[in-house]
């Protein structure tokens, strides 16, 4: 599910069945070098996590990308969203991020890293293509972690 | 010079109906096209999306066919694909929506490998019957929808989703 006011109201009536939270983190690099790689990652990230919620629509509730920006103190970070995730009645909670700066923090469980692969050549058939892919490889972990 | 001269006053009477016609007809005529609005109004659904899937390369074992079409999300237009399982029954074709009628996860074909020949939901273990019934005892608490679904030119064209006439 979205989160957005529709889906909020069968969530809300549905909650055992709705055991998952994934949050995409999202880095803003806006720095001239940084900023076309930023915008593709931004738009992989939510391709693949669109996909990911059209999959398993009815057990998890994806959550709008949690954007900080390229200095920010992923430690800190960390904290307060695993803090605030505490506060709903989530059993599974994952990470989503390109950003490889997450893979030395470890105050996230369930961080799953990607590096980002820039689809803005790719006509559609065969981004929507490379995006199943890329979707195949993350469904085994959360069938795992359900399991 | 004619017989039949117009006169000045014939003129005026002959020009000013003309005018005051054009007027009349200008009022009247959006009032009529409001009032037939309804009849114009181009139906949006029961068009065919041509897919490429070739309609002979379906067999009894049902296949993923991906189909893309414009939604219009109030000012927003996007490009939406959808799938549908579709399978031969006899001479028929059968396209079956993959949305899990428990809570809208997308289901798959012998995605359970312990049950092969049933469509099987990850997100809390729905089972479905090939034709889309629901299996009893699993959460999905009706059959899959059904897709109108035809050949054109040898290829599969998958229609507007209807209720499950299989089951």
């Amino acid at each position: 599910m979205h989160f957005i006011g529709k889906d909020m109201d069968q969530y809300l009536s549905q909650q055992e069945y709705v055991d998952t939270a994934v949050v995409p983190l999202l880095e803003l690099d806006l720095s001239p070098s940084g900023l076309k790689s930023s915008a593709g990652a931004s738009e992989y990230l939510q391709s693949l996590t669109a996909l990911l919620e059209k999959q398993f629509r009815g057990r998890i509730l994806l959550f709008p990308p949690v954007t900080y920006t390229s200095g920010a103190d992923r430690v800190r970070l960390a904290e307060e969203i695993s803090t605030e995730m505490k506060r709903a009645a989530f059993k599974h909670v994952f990470y989503m991020t390109t950003d490889a700066e997450w893979r030395s923090v470890d105050q996230l469980e369930n961080v799953l890293w990607l590096p980002a692969i820039p689809t803005e050549h790719m006509d559609r058939n065969f981004k929507q293509s490379v995006m199943e892919d890329q979707l195949r490889q993350v469904l085994p972990l959360f069938i795992k972690e359900w399991s | 010079m004619s017989n039949n001269r117009v006169s000045r006053r014939q003129f005026l009477g002959y020009t000013l109906t003309g005018v005051g016609g054009f007027m009349a007809a200008g009022m009247l005529m959006p009032m009529v096209r409001f009032a037939v609005d309804p009849v114009l109004q181009q139906k949006g659904g029961g068009d065919f999306v041509l897919t490429d899937q070739r309609a002979e390369d379906v067999t009894e074992e049902p296949v993923r066919v991906d189909f893309t079409f414009e939604q219009t999300d109030a000012w927003y237009v996007s490009e939406v694909t959808n799938s549908a399982w579709v399978y031969r029954d006899g001479d028929i074709l059968i396209a079956l929506s993959p949305v899990c009628k428990h809570l809208g996860c997308t289901v798959n074909w012998a995605g359970d490998p312990e049950k092969p020949n049933q469509f099987f939901c990850p997100c809390h273990a729905g089972r479905y019957e090939k034709n889309g019934l629901n299996v009893p005892g699993t959460p999905p608490l009706g059959p899959l929808d059904q897709y109108e679904v035809e050949e054109q030119d040898g290829y599969v064209a998958i229609g507007a989703i209807k209720l499950n006439t299989l089951v």
